[in-house]
């Protein structure tokens, strides 16, 4: 047995697969030249003969020389460049010219129910492709997309792992309904919310996350109303259409990639020694004899505690250190495709895991998908898509509550150690910090919840061709998740013991089951060689139903159980459900004119259920015309501009996500009163209830130039959502104080642009490069009250965007005193939430992504820059670690209490008259301690080293020899550097993600990950 | 031909079976108004209703009874949240949080009485037997939701005054928020007499034999009505109301007071407990024993004499001293709001007053009822005036601390300036900033800022 075959049957055996031997033809040798479209010869792309294991790489002339029969095909390949696909044929010799891989060059696009040529666009709609965001260490697809394309804001709130992730395509739209965007997997809209029901602070679960993103050929997202507004009244918010991969006929392949690596927190906060807070304290003090005149001794407070700061055996236990861990995470994946002319297929399988850089944090995932397409007879084409999903997510509460893991490590108690010397969980309240409500590595290890997916998204379609200008698609879907929460509170926590609960636990289980029903008709055809026209007509009916169940118990004999089976006492118990329906009826015409303008006009009537009896139904139409200068006669004695065409496009799309499925009706809910069931009325009724409708201009242009060398997209628009599902205030003599009402309007406009280009391109090196950037700015223009105070921190106010800022703001350090110069607001002489103005906001004045991507022989190299400039954020957690000594709770004379330990930042404190510092003196009182202040209120802009991945590619006589066609390894590294002046743990988190009015608000979340990975891929 | 035939067969029944209900969506937890309030069964269901909302949080669920304390000098702040510092701290903005929230579930209680006050007169049902005392007790109900709106919002202690509450008596037409009237507020003494007319038609209605501490039933009504008296200084009426009720009312007073606070039952002095238990919780042992927003006064503390057996009602904590009227860790401990210890109380101050001058003697009989009950002895002959109030709040304070009194009682006997230092104005809460904004005829309360 030679080598090659040795390997080749130890890898299988490996793999458990089965690789059957290739079918023999009359082989003849072919030779051929590979060059790029300057004719320059292309040294080491890959020659393969496709579905065999023979295959070659071009030489210093670009040159080669293979075995193939007439039938087969041939797969050339070059990094950087597009890979094609030729059939041998009578062919002996073959020249073939390989184009630079460039996104804008990509020759399909997915289009809202259909495809169309990219040249051949009106609308805005960006492309990532699926090799960009392949193998990233990353749970789910939303999160790989930051910074790849413009107009897109993605935001990943917290490093919680499987956890929600907000993307804003051009702005927030909506106020109190979702400014998330519809997805759509294959054609059909799925369901992208949160189903948990167990309370885990603000971090919400992320039911993309279900989808194994390596599964994905492509992602289009539609920005414009040309390109949404077939998608009606969900489309105001852009939709993201995802592809998956299907097979390519005569192409069988089967891969196996694999990845494994670590992740550490992005950042930890420094935070004081023992001494040094014990050193704070006794400071603090003294400087409250200099400005209050007490008469504290100088240990005043480490003497009342009974330590010695200078004792070099003090506790001194650094609380994120023991929170956080470098975790690993690995991703494993198999998968076969191929097929012949009458039937493909692409199947995969992967199992994804990974534990969270917090302790009781992890999220694995096993997915399954069979994509298949059988053509059955000459009209008519079937296909099924099935993907079956279990995830399992290992979750701990965080954010804004009082047992958060990270809230409770914040000002952490260094003095405190994390266990006693018998082995328990030492007690905070046994310590010298008010903050610390609970040991935080005991809720971290020993609190239980678990959040527990199957999903299974199951498609049939067919596609008849009636005609060569008609054909209709017809297709059914199931979207089904049932979801499982588990969660034990253990008795020896806090929570417990304070409520004398003896532990409690609560299982909750939701399912979500969606059908759709979609045919349209399409019809193509062209007359004379001028006119060309095509269009659709469909309908789509789809309708969710969802059930829900609690049960809480409490009453556990020990903290080895968390079935609720052997809980002494069930506190309650709970079933309910609630649907929605959408009937919507949808067509689209294009018409271009000679290849020099074009049209584009569609239209959508939906119908929903959540709407009041007058506004069942509403219609979104749009139209959009673009120019391709470059077909005009007057171009075509220029060689600069390969592409230029400018678009104009207008549509109003809806929204009609975020609010209750029964909003409109006024109704009487169920409680109870002394165990009988009682009536109550729990909402006003408003049978005028309506989408929120966007109204979108978009003015662009596309601009290709030197061959497409270079190719540019900018963007100018200005979304206006109106009638925005928004709670009216009213009179609360009513017994409510406010109902869904559609009021308002919220402006969005800005300036996208992108560019990509090829750099520099040799025989054995190719460097291209893209960058983005999106000015957008958000304005809310018209409420029903204004000013309206949403928290202690935010306000929602005309002429100012979405999340802003609403707090008591100061002057500085009074350099004499060291005393914080509060700004009396109202003049009342009392700083109080009645001073508070507003001071910033949590929208960004610009965003992008700088990508570059380099090849040198098999090497290659891609490093994606993501930067946010300007927005602000309530560095709520600072709040805490920079209490600067206050005894909260205690008395300072006789025993003070503060919330706990300081950053080191604050070493920057005033220390004594003339000091020059924006952190005011240490001092026992809360005379420079505002909660909801300015003083915590940063710059939260940032540039970060998103992705860096090097990887080789074996050469094809290598992996020949070892019985494959192409193999790949590689490491990547994810948020390895981020530059910020904001001093938390991360710029990017957000304890609010679930309510987008109070963004930029970071509050004991737990911050990113920074991961680093190796990988390989084969394929056979 | 024949495919074409076939493809438009499916498409139509497709379309067939899928278009017709997919709009038709009903709630499974709710029910339409038309259909929620149409026989003896509902009737009952809402009428509970009202009670299921009286027990949130910014009501008797906790807040309307703790903050008073807050407000006070019976509670001090020393947790998290900034409605309650504002509270504890006495200058209370327009938008504080509990202001803003308890306004509109006050409000959500009296529209419940006025469906069933617009509705039950006109169901026809015979099953329903109760359907007088139905009526009554949703009368009592919004009397007792007005009164308590007007001792926050409404100068209570000023029957001359126009700053009384907006009577909204009606049901909102057809549940739709477009026909919500936009009220001005009424005078004080206007609003006093909408209460006492409540009553009165729920006391006639109900009649003695309605019995029952856990709702408003007659003696509940009856004892609401010797508070509303005092309050409005009608002594002679607060003096015949509580004497009614300590001399034929069914309520005991209990000799231990463990009887009173450390059970999930009512007590025999209960006149009315709006009930909780495990499965329908409060919040009170939450916020008052686990939490810091309601820690002890040590003014409160100094305040007990020796010997006084309610100190032991109060246990010292995680740094503080925090009341044990609500034990019960499930949250499962009634709220008491109306019990026969405030009826003696009640008796003594309106005979002190009810004459000509005041006269303290004729008050101490009944405040040394409580003392002793407590294990202390008989108070000194109360001679001045000063004397007999200092008496007075001092009482109350120590039996009635954490169940809503003290700060009403400071307002009452216009202490708010010397015992906490506020300014008059301060004595009542602002109307807030949401109402103001929300209904153009609200007037905002003297000194208080608008929006």
């Amino acid at each position: 047995m030679n080598i090659k075959r040795y390997i080749q049957k130890l890898t299988f055996v490996f793999l458990g697969i089965c690789l059957m031997a290739s079918a023999t033809y009359a082989q003849q040798t072919i030779t051929g030249q590979v060059t790029d479209v300057n004719n320059e010869p292309l040294v080491g792309a890959t020659v393969i003969v496709s579905g065999t294991e023979r295959g070659t790489s071009t030489d210093a002339d670009g040159e080669f020389t293979l075995q193939a029969s007439p039938d087969e095909t041939l797969i050339i390949r070059f990094v950087g460049y597009q890979t094609q696909q030729i059939l041998v044929g009578d062919q002996t010799e073959f020249n073939i010219t390989l184009r630079v891989d460039d996104q804008l060059l990509d020759d399909v696009v997915v289009i809202g129910y259909g495809v169309q040529q990219r040249s051949d666009l009106t609308g805005s709609i960006a492309s990532v492709s699926g090799d960009q965001i392949r193998n990233q260490p990353v749970a789910s697809i939303d999160g790989a997309l930051q910074g790849r394309a413009s107009g897109v804001f993605v935001s990943t709130p917290s490093g919680t792992p499987g956890a929600g992730i907000t993307m804003n395509i051009r702005g927030q739209t909506s106020i109190s309904g979702s400014s998330q965007p519809l997805y759509v997997i294959d054609g059909v809209p799925i369901i992208s919310e949160d189903l948990s029901g167990l309370f885990s602070g603000g971090q919400a679960t992320n039911s993309l996350a279900d989808l194994n993103p390596n599964d994905i050929e492509s992602i289009e997202i539609l920005k414009d109303a040309s390109a949404t507004a077939i998608y009606g009244s969900r489309g105001a918010n852009g939709v993201v259409l995802i592809s998956t991969k299907r097979g390519v006929a005569g192409q069988s392949s089967i891969g196996f990639s694999a990845y494994t690596g670590f992740q550490q927190v992005t950042n930890k906060v420094d935070m004081h020694s023992s001494r040094e807070f014990l050193e704070l304290m006794n400071d603090a003090a003294l400087q409250d004899n200099r400005d209050l005149g007490t008469n504290y001794s100088s240990t005043h407070v480490s003497d009342i505690w009974g330590f010695d700061p200078t004792d070099p055996n003090l506790q001194n236990t650094n609380w994120y250190d023991e929170i956080f861990r470098t975790s690993p995470i690995s991703n494993y994946e198999l998968n076969a495709s191929g097929g012949n002319e009458n039937t493909r297929y692409f199947s995969s399988l992967s199992y994804f895991d990974q534990e969270g850089t917090q302790l009781g944090t992890g999220f694995e995932r096993i997915s399954g998908r069979l994509n298949l397409d059988t053509k059955v007879n000459d009209w008519l084409d079937f296909g099924t898509n099935i993907t079956l999903n279990r995830t399992l997510q290992d979750r701990v509460i965080n954010d804004n509550s009082l047992f958060g893991v990270v809230i409770n490590a914040l000002a952490g108690d260094p003095l405190m150690p994390v266990f006693e010397e018998d082995g328990s969980y030492a007690d905070p309240f046994n310590y010298f910090g008010w903050w610390m409500l609970d040991n935080p590595v005991l809720i971290a290890e020993e609190y239980q919840r678990f959040t527990n997916t199957t999903r299974g998204i199951g498609t049939i379609f067919g596609v008849a061709n009636i005609s060569d200008e008609f054909s209709f698609r017809s297709s059914l879907n199931i979207d089904y998740t049932s979801l499982e929460d588990e969660a034990y509170t253990p008795i020896i926590s806090r929570e417990s013991q304070n409520a004398r609960r003896n532990g409690f636990g609560n299982f909750g289980t939701t399912q979500d089951f969606t059908w759709l029903i979609e045919n349209y008709l399409s019809y193509a055809n062209t007359f004379g060689d001028r006119h060309s026209v095509n269009g659709l007509v469909g309908t789509s009916f789809q309708q969710s139903n969802r059930d829900f169940s609690s049960i809480n118990a409490q009453g556990f004999p020990s903290d080895q159980f968390i079935k609720l089976s052997v809980a002494s006492q069930v506190t309650s118990a709970s079933t309910s459900g609630t649907s929605w329906g959408l009937a919507s009826y949808y067509f689209r015409g294009n018409y271009v004119y000679d290849n020099r303008y074009l049209f584009t006009v569609t239209g959508r009537a939906d119908g929903s259920s959540r709407f009041g009896e007058n506004f069942r139904y509403g219609f979104f139409p749009s139209g959009s015309f673009a120019w391709r200068m470059t077909n005009e006669s007057f171009m075509q004695n220029q060689t600069i501009f390969s592409e230029l065409k400018p678009r104009i496009s207008y549509g109003i799309t809806g929204n009609q996500e975020g609010i209750g499925n029964f909003a409109s009706r006024g109704l009487f809910g169920v409680s109870d009163y002394r165990a009988t069931p009682t009536l109550i009325p729990t909402q006003l009724s408003n049978a005028n209830l309506t989408w929120e409708s966007t109204k979108q201009l978009d003015i662009g242009v596309d601009v290709g130039l030197f061959g497409d060398r270079i190719n540019m997209s900018a963007d100018y628009f200005i979304k206006n959502t109106e009638d925005l599902l928004l709670n009216r205030l009213i009179p609360g003599t009513s017994g409510f104080s406010s109902v869904t009402d559609n009021i308002g309007r919220v402006e969005n406009k800005g300036f996208e642009f992108d560019v990509r280009g090829v750099v520099l391109t040799n025989s054995n090196f190719s460097w291209t490069s893209s960058f983005n950037i999106s000015f957008i700015q958000n304005e809310v223009k018209e409420l029903e009250v204004n000013n309206q105070v949403l928290s202690d921190s935010h306000i929602l106010a005309e002429g100012h965007p979405i999340g802003t800022f609403y707090l008591i703001d100061h002057e500085g350090v009074d350099p004499q005193t060291g005393n914080i110069r509060w700004i009396d607001e109202n003049g009342d002489g009392v700083i109080d939430s009645g001073d508070r103005r507003i001071v910033g906001n949590a929208q960004p004045d610009f965003f992008g992504g700088f990508s570059n991507s380099l090849t040198y022989k098999g090497f290659d190299l891609n490093v994606l820059f993501q930067f946010t400039y300007g927005n602000d954020i309530f560095n709520h957690s600072r709040a805490s670690y920079e209490n600067l000594g206050w005894s909260r709770i205690g008395i300072p004379g006789i025993f003070p209490l503060p919330d706990g330990n300081n950053h080191s930042l604050a070493n920057e404190r005033w220390m004594q008259p003339g000091d020059q510092t924006d952190i005011p003196r240490a001092s026992l009182t809360n005379i420079n301690w505002r909660e909801y202040s300015t003083r915590w209120l940063e710059d939260g802009s940032y540039l970060r080293l998103k992705t860096l991945t090097l990887g080789y590619n074996f050469s094809p006589e290598f992996t020949q020899r070892l019985g494959m066609r192409t193999l790949r390894i590689y490491t990547q590294g994810q948020n390895l550097l981020t530059f910020t002046n904001y001093t938390g743990l991360d710029p990017e988190v957000n304890q609010n993600a679930r309510n987008p009015l109070l963004a930029g608000d970071d509050f004991g979340t737990l911050p990113q990950s920074r991961t680093i990975s190796f990988g390989i891929n084969l394929e056979f | 031909m024949r495919k074409l035939i076939n493809i438009l067969l499916l498409t139509a029944l497709i379309v067939a079976i899928s278009s017709c209900d997919v709009l038709d969506t009903e709630p499974q937890t709710s029910l339409d108004p038309q259909t929620a309030l149409v026989d003896a069964a509902s009737a009952q269901a809402v009428l509970l209703g009202a009670y299921s909302r009286m027990q949130i949080g910014s009501y008797y669920g906790i807040e309307y009874t703790l903050n008073n304390d807050l407000l006070a000098d019976n509670a001090r702040y020393q947790g998290f949240f900034d409605s309650q510092l504002e509270l504890d701290s006495g200058n209370v903005p327009i938008s504080n949080f509990w202001v803003g929230n308890v306004w509109v579930s006050i409000y959500r209680v009296i529209n419940i009485a006025n469906q069933l006050i617009d509705a039950v007169p006109g169901i026809q049902d015979d099953a329903f037997t109760t359907k007088d005392r139905t009526l009554g007790e949703a009368h009592a109900i919004r009397a007792m939701a007005y009164f308590d709106l007007l001792r926050v919002f409404g100068e209570h202690y000023n029957t001359n005054s126009n700053f009384g509450m907006p009577l909204l008596l009606e049901p909102i037409e057809n549940n739709d928020f477009n026909l919500i009237p936009n009220l001005p507020r009424s005078s004080v003494s206007d609003t006093y007499n909408q209460i006492v007319e409540d009553l009165n038609t729920a006391l006639q209605l109900m009649g003695p034999g309605y019995v029952d501490n856990t709702r408003m039933s007659y003696w509940s009504t009856l004892a609401l009505r010797a508070r509303v008296n005092l309050y409005r200084q009608n002594y002679a009426a607060a003096y015949d109301d509580a004497d009614e009720v300590i001399n034929s009312g069914p309520a005991t007073l209990e000799d231990d007071l463990d009887n009173v606070y450390l059970t999930t039952d009512t007590s025999s002095e209960s006149l009315f407990d709006l009930v909780f238990s495990d499965q329908d919780q409060s919040s009170y042992f939450t916020f008052a024993y686990q939490r810091d927003e309601y820690n002890v006064d040590p003014s409160l503390t100094e305040a007990f004499e020796d010997g006084d057996d309610r100190r032991n009602y109060l246990e010292f904590v995680r740094g503080s001293n925090r009341p044990v009227k609500w034990n019960n860790p499930n949250n499962a401990n009634n709220a008491k709001i109306l019990r026969l210890a405030e009826m003696y109380f009640i008796r003594s101050e309106a005979a002190v007053y009810r004459e000509a001058v005041p006269t303290p003697a004729l008050g101490t009989d009944d405040l040394n009822v409580i003392r002793n009950r407590a294990g202390l002895g008989d108070i000194g002959p109360l001679v001045t005036e000063e004397e007999y109030v200092d008496a007075l709040l001092q009482e109350r304070r120590i039996e009635l601390n954490y169940e809503g009194h003290r700060f009403y009682d400071l307002v009452r006997y216009d202490r708010v300036g010397d015992v906490l230092g506020r300014e008059d104005f301060r004595k009542i809460m602002p109307i807030p900033r949401d109402e103001l904004l929300a209904s153009e005829n609200l007037v905002q309360n003297p000194n208080y800022p608008l929006p």
